[in-house]
Protein backbone atom coordinates (compact mmCIF):
# COMPACT_ATOMS: atom_id res chain seq x y z
CA UNK A 1 0.00 0.00 0.00
CA UNK A 2 1.39 3.38 -0.95
CA UNK A 3 -0.03 6.88 -0.53
CA UNK A 4 -0.04 7.30 -4.30
CA UNK A 5 -2.28 4.29 -4.76
CA UNK A 6 -4.68 5.55 -2.15
CA UNK A 7 -4.82 8.89 -3.88
CA UNK A 8 -5.44 7.30 -7.26
CA UNK A 9 -8.57 5.58 -5.98
CA UNK A 10 -9.72 8.75 -4.35
CA UNK A 11 -8.98 10.80 -7.48
CA UNK A 12 -11.15 8.68 -9.71
CA UNK A 13 -13.88 8.31 -7.09
CA UNK A 14 -15.04 11.92 -7.46
CA UNK A 15 -17.80 12.64 -10.03
CA UNK A 16 -16.50 16.09 -11.02
CA UNK A 17 -13.04 14.73 -11.64
CA UNK A 18 -14.46 11.88 -13.70
CA UNK A 19 -16.29 14.41 -15.87
CA UNK A 20 -13.05 16.34 -16.27
CA UNK A 21 -11.32 13.16 -17.37
CA UNK A 22 -14.14 12.57 -19.85
CA UNK A 23 -13.67 16.05 -21.30
CA UNK A 24 -9.91 15.65 -21.54
CA UNK A 25 -10.44 12.33 -23.28
CA UNK A 26 -12.91 13.79 -25.75
CA UNK A 27 -10.98 16.95 -26.52
CA UNK A 28 -7.41 15.81 -26.06
CA UNK A 29 -6.43 18.69 -23.78
CA UNK A 30 -7.82 21.51 -21.66
CA UNK A 31 -7.03 24.29 -19.21
CA UNK A 32 -8.76 25.16 -15.94
CA UNK A 33 -10.62 27.86 -17.85
CA UNK A 34 -11.79 25.75 -20.79
CA UNK A 35 -12.82 22.92 -18.50
CA UNK A 36 -14.75 25.17 -16.12
CA UNK A 37 -16.66 26.57 -19.12
CA UNK A 38 -18.05 23.10 -19.64
CA UNK A 39 -18.75 22.22 -16.01
CA UNK A 40 -21.05 23.62 -13.32
CA UNK A 41 -18.09 24.51 -11.08
CA UNK A 42 -15.77 27.48 -10.78
CA UNK A 43 -12.39 27.80 -12.43
CA UNK A 44 -10.81 27.72 -8.97
CA UNK A 45 -12.51 24.43 -8.14
CA UNK A 46 -11.41 22.93 -11.46
CA UNK A 47 -7.85 24.08 -10.81
CA UNK A 48 -7.88 22.28 -7.45
CA UNK A 49 -9.23 19.10 -9.04
CA UNK A 50 -6.49 19.30 -11.69
CA UNK A 51 -3.87 19.41 -8.95
CA UNK A 52 -5.33 16.21 -7.47
CA UNK A 53 -5.34 14.49 -10.87
CA UNK A 54 -1.82 15.69 -11.60
CA UNK A 55 -0.52 14.42 -8.27
CA UNK A 56 -1.65 10.85 -9.03
CA UNK A 57 -0.38 10.94 -12.60
CA UNK A 58 -3.77 10.88 -14.32
CA UNK A 59 -2.99 14.16 -16.12
CA UNK A 60 0.16 16.06 -17.00
CA UNK A 61 0.56 19.77 -17.63
CA UNK A 62 2.58 21.97 -19.97
CA UNK A 63 2.72 25.78 -19.64
CA UNK A 64 0.61 27.54 -22.27
CA UNK A 65 0.66 31.32 -22.06
CA UNK A 66 -0.69 32.34 -18.66
CA UNK A 67 -2.32 28.96 -18.09
CA UNK A 68 -1.35 25.33 -17.98
CA UNK A 69 -2.50 22.95 -20.67
CA UNK A 70 -3.53 19.55 -19.28
CA UNK A 71 -3.56 16.21 -21.04
CA UNK A 72 -4.70 12.82 -19.85
CA UNK A 73 -2.04 10.25 -19.06
CA UNK A 74 -3.62 7.35 -20.87
CA UNK A 75 -1.51 4.58 -19.40
CA UNK A 76 -2.26 5.59 -15.84
CA UNK A 77 -5.92 6.11 -16.60
CA UNK A 78 -6.13 2.73 -18.31
CA UNK A 79 -4.80 1.09 -15.18
CA UNK A 80 -7.49 2.65 -13.03
CA UNK A 81 -10.29 1.89 -15.43
CA UNK A 82 -9.27 -1.61 -16.40
CA UNK A 83 -8.82 -2.71 -12.85
CA UNK A 84 -12.19 -1.51 -11.66
CA UNK A 85 -13.90 -2.85 -14.73
CA UNK A 86 -12.36 -6.28 -14.48
CA UNK A 87 -13.00 -6.72 -10.79
CA UNK A 88 -16.63 -5.72 -11.23
CA UNK A 89 -17.32 -7.89 -14.23
CA UNK A 90 -15.58 -10.88 -12.66
CA UNK A 91 -18.09 -10.71 -9.80
CA UNK A 92 -20.98 -10.34 -12.24
CA UNK A 93 -19.96 -13.60 -13.86
CA UNK A 94 -19.52 -15.36 -10.51
CA UNK A 95 -22.91 -14.22 -9.23
CA UNK A 96 -24.56 -15.38 -12.44
CA UNK A 97 -23.06 -18.84 -11.88
CA UNK A 98 -24.23 -18.82 -8.24
CA UNK A 99 -27.76 -18.00 -9.43
CA UNK A 100 -27.81 -20.76 -12.04
CA UNK A 101 -26.42 -23.31 -9.60
CA UNK A 102 -28.79 -22.46 -6.72
CA UNK A 103 -31.82 -22.41 -9.00
CA UNK A 104 -31.02 -25.81 -10.46
CA UNK A 105 -30.58 -27.25 -6.95
CA UNK A 106 -33.94 -25.75 -5.95
CA UNK A 107 -35.60 -27.27 -9.03
CA UNK A 108 -34.17 -30.67 -8.26
CA UNK A 109 -35.42 -30.42 -4.68
CA UNK A 110 -38.88 -29.35 -5.87
CA UNK A 111 -38.97 -32.20 -8.37
CA UNK A 112 -37.95 -34.71 -5.75
CA UNK A 113 -40.69 -33.48 -3.45
CA UNK A 114 -43.27 -33.67 -6.26
CA UNK A 115 -42.20 -37.22 -7.14
CA UNK A 116 -42.41 -38.22 -3.50
CA UNK A 117 -45.89 -36.76 -3.20
CA UNK A 118 -47.01 -38.60 -6.32
CA UNK A 119 -45.63 -41.86 -4.97
CA UNK A 120 -47.35 -41.28 -1.63
CA UNK A 121 -50.65 -40.51 -3.36
CA UNK A 122 -50.43 -43.69 -5.41
CA UNK A 123 -49.65 -45.67 -2.30
CA UNK A 124 -52.70 -44.18 -0.58
CA UNK A 125 -54.90 -45.14 -3.55
CA UNK A 126 -53.65 -48.73 -3.35
CA UNK A 127 -54.24 -48.87 0.40
CA UNK B 1 -9.58 4.64 6.51
CA UNK B 2 -12.08 4.79 3.71
CA UNK B 3 -12.98 1.79 1.68
CA UNK B 4 -13.43 1.26 -2.00
CA UNK B 5 -16.20 -1.25 -2.39
CA UNK B 6 -17.74 -3.26 -5.16
CA UNK B 7 -21.41 -3.96 -4.50
CA UNK B 8 -23.73 -6.26 -6.36
CA UNK B 9 -27.14 -7.75 -5.77
CA UNK B 10 -28.94 -10.47 -7.62
CA UNK B 11 -32.29 -12.19 -7.19
CA UNK B 12 -32.13 -15.97 -7.03
CA UNK B 13 -35.20 -18.15 -7.41
CA UNK B 14 -34.17 -20.53 -4.64
CA UNK B 15 -34.59 -20.71 -0.86
CA UNK B 16 -32.05 -18.81 1.29
CA UNK B 17 -30.84 -22.13 2.75
CA UNK B 18 -29.91 -23.35 -0.72
CA UNK B 19 -28.28 -20.07 -1.77
CA UNK B 20 -26.34 -19.98 1.48
CA UNK B 21 -25.01 -23.45 0.80
CA UNK B 22 -23.98 -22.45 -2.72
CA UNK B 23 -22.04 -19.36 -1.60
CA UNK B 24 -20.42 -20.95 1.47
CA UNK B 25 -19.68 -24.64 1.02
CA UNK B 26 -16.32 -25.38 -0.64
CA UNK B 27 -17.90 -28.07 -2.83
CA UNK B 28 -20.20 -25.48 -4.39
CA UNK B 29 -17.74 -22.58 -4.33
CA UNK B 30 -15.39 -24.48 -6.60
CA UNK B 31 -18.26 -24.87 -9.06
CA UNK B 32 -18.62 -21.11 -9.52
CA UNK B 33 -15.16 -19.75 -8.74
CA UNK B 34 -11.75 -21.44 -8.26
CA UNK B 35 -10.77 -24.86 -9.52
CA UNK B 36 -10.37 -26.02 -5.94
CA UNK B 37 -11.57 -24.59 -2.63
CA UNK B 38 -9.88 -25.88 0.53
CA UNK B 39 -11.45 -24.65 3.76
CA UNK B 40 -14.03 -25.49 6.38
CA UNK B 41 -17.12 -23.31 6.50
CA UNK B 42 -16.71 -22.23 10.12
CA UNK B 43 -15.60 -18.90 11.62
CA UNK B 44 -11.83 -18.61 11.87
CA UNK B 45 -11.07 -21.48 9.51
CA UNK B 46 -7.98 -20.92 7.37
CA UNK B 47 -7.71 -22.30 3.89
CA UNK B 48 -6.97 -21.50 0.28
CA UNK B 49 -8.32 -21.33 -3.23
CA UNK B 50 -6.47 -22.91 -6.15
CA UNK B 51 -6.67 -21.46 -9.63
CA UNK B 52 -5.15 -23.91 -12.10
CA UNK B 53 -2.54 -22.63 -14.53
CA UNK B 54 -2.82 -19.01 -13.35
CA UNK B 55 0.47 -18.97 -11.46
CA UNK B 56 3.97 -18.52 -12.79
CA UNK B 57 4.70 -20.51 -15.94
CA UNK B 58 1.33 -22.18 -15.87
CA UNK B 59 1.62 -23.59 -12.36
CA UNK B 60 -1.47 -23.42 -10.12
CA UNK B 61 -2.03 -20.14 -8.28
CA UNK B 62 -2.81 -20.70 -4.59
CA UNK B 63 -4.57 -17.83 -2.81
CA UNK B 64 -5.12 -17.56 0.94
CA UNK B 65 -8.76 -17.67 2.08
CA UNK B 66 -9.91 -17.20 5.70
CA UNK B 67 -13.50 -17.63 6.84
CA UNK B 68 -14.95 -14.89 9.08
CA UNK B 69 -18.72 -15.16 9.60
CA UNK B 70 -20.89 -18.21 9.01
CA UNK B 71 -24.49 -17.46 9.94
CA UNK B 72 -26.83 -19.60 7.89
CA UNK B 73 -28.88 -18.60 6.04
CA UNK B 74 -28.08 -14.87 6.43
CA UNK B 75 -24.38 -14.06 6.26
CA UNK B 76 -21.17 -15.58 4.96
CA UNK B 77 -17.97 -13.56 4.87
CA UNK B 78 -14.30 -14.19 4.25
CA UNK B 79 -10.98 -12.48 3.60
CA UNK B 80 -8.71 -13.50 0.77
CA UNK B 81 -5.51 -12.56 -1.11
CA UNK B 82 -3.43 -11.95 2.06
CA UNK B 83 0.13 -13.32 2.12
CA UNK B 84 0.17 -17.00 3.07
CA UNK B 85 0.61 -17.57 6.78
CA UNK B 86 -0.29 -13.99 7.70
CA UNK B 87 -3.34 -13.03 9.70
CA UNK B 88 -5.82 -11.41 7.29
CA UNK B 89 -6.54 -7.81 8.27
CA UNK B 90 -7.54 -4.55 6.66
CA UNK B 91 -4.67 -3.58 4.42
CA UNK B 92 -3.42 -7.00 3.36
CA UNK B 93 -6.60 -8.67 2.09
CA UNK B 94 -9.95 -8.21 0.41
CA UNK B 95 -13.11 -8.67 2.46
CA UNK B 96 -16.07 -10.36 0.76
CA UNK B 97 -19.49 -10.49 2.40
CA UNK B 98 -22.55 -12.32 1.15
CA UNK B 99 -25.79 -11.15 2.77
CA UNK B 100 -29.00 -13.08 2.07
CA UNK B 101 -32.61 -12.02 2.51
CA UNK B 102 -35.78 -13.95 1.74
CA UNK B 103 -37.63 -12.22 -1.09
CA UNK B 104 -40.90 -13.68 -2.43
CA UNK B 105 -40.29 -17.33 -3.18
CA UNK B 106 -36.56 -16.74 -3.55
CA UNK B 107 -33.57 -14.91 -2.14
CA UNK B 108 -32.02 -11.51 -2.60
CA UNK B 109 -28.28 -12.06 -2.56
CA UNK B 110 -26.01 -9.07 -1.86
CA UNK B 111 -22.27 -9.24 -2.37
CA UNK B 112 -19.75 -6.62 -1.31
CA UNK B 113 -16.02 -6.75 -1.79
CA UNK B 114 -13.91 -4.11 -0.10
CA UNK B 115 -10.30 -3.33 0.65
CA UNK B 116 -9.05 -2.29 -2.78
CA UNK B 117 -7.79 1.10 -1.68
CA UNK B 118 -5.94 -0.34 1.24
CA UNK B 119 -4.24 -2.91 -0.92
CA UNK B 120 -3.07 -0.55 -3.59
CA UNK B 121 -2.75 -1.29 -7.23
CA UNK B 122 -0.34 -4.16 -7.29
CA UNK B 123 -2.70 -6.44 -5.44
CA UNK B 124 -5.39 -6.20 -8.01
CA UNK B 125 -5.24 -9.08 -10.34
CA UNK B 126 -5.64 -7.23 -13.53
CA UNK B 127 -3.45 -4.22 -13.76
CA UNK B 128 -1.72 -5.47 -16.85
CA UNK B 129 -4.89 -6.18 -18.72
CA UNK B 130 -5.50 -2.88 -20.37
CA UNK B 131 -5.13 -2.95 -24.09
CA UNK B 132 -4.01 -0.58 -26.75
CA UNK B 133 -6.55 2.11 -26.13
CA UNK B 134 -6.79 4.02 -29.37
CA UNK B 135 -10.24 2.57 -29.84
CA UNK B 136 -10.77 1.35 -26.32
CA UNK B 137 -11.58 4.47 -24.40
CA UNK B 138 -15.22 4.92 -25.25
CA UNK B 139 -15.78 1.25 -24.67
CA UNK B 140 -14.17 1.34 -21.26
CA UNK B 141 -15.75 4.58 -20.18
CA UNK B 142 -19.22 3.44 -21.10
CA UNK B 143 -18.81 0.29 -19.10
CA UNK B 144 -16.90 1.63 -16.17
CA UNK B 145 -19.42 4.24 -15.03
CA UNK B 146 -21.71 1.85 -13.15
CA UNK B 147 -18.73 0.37 -11.33
CA UNK B 148 -17.13 3.65 -10.47
CA UNK B 149 -20.41 5.04 -9.17
CA UNK B 150 -20.41 2.26 -6.62
CA UNK B 151 -17.03 3.21 -5.30
CA UNK B 152 -17.67 4.38 -1.80
CA UNK B 153 -14.85 6.87 -1.66
CA UNK B 154 -14.84 10.53 -0.93
CA UNK B 155 -12.29 13.04 -2.17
Amino acid sequence: MSPVDDALWSAIGDPTRRRMLDLLLAEGHGTATTLSDRLPVTRQAVAKHLVVLDRVGLVSATPSGRERQYRLDEAQFARAVAQLHEVGSAWDARLQRIKTLAESIQKQADQKQADQKQADDKKKEKD
Amino acid sequence: MEYATIEREIYVEAAPEIVFDVVSSPEHVQEWWPDEAHYEARPGARGDLVFGEHGEEGSPLVVAFDVLEVEPPHTFSFRWTHPHGEQPVTGNSLLVTFALEPRGSGTLLRMTESGFREMGWEAAVLEQQYRDHESGWDFYLGRIAPYVEKLDVRP
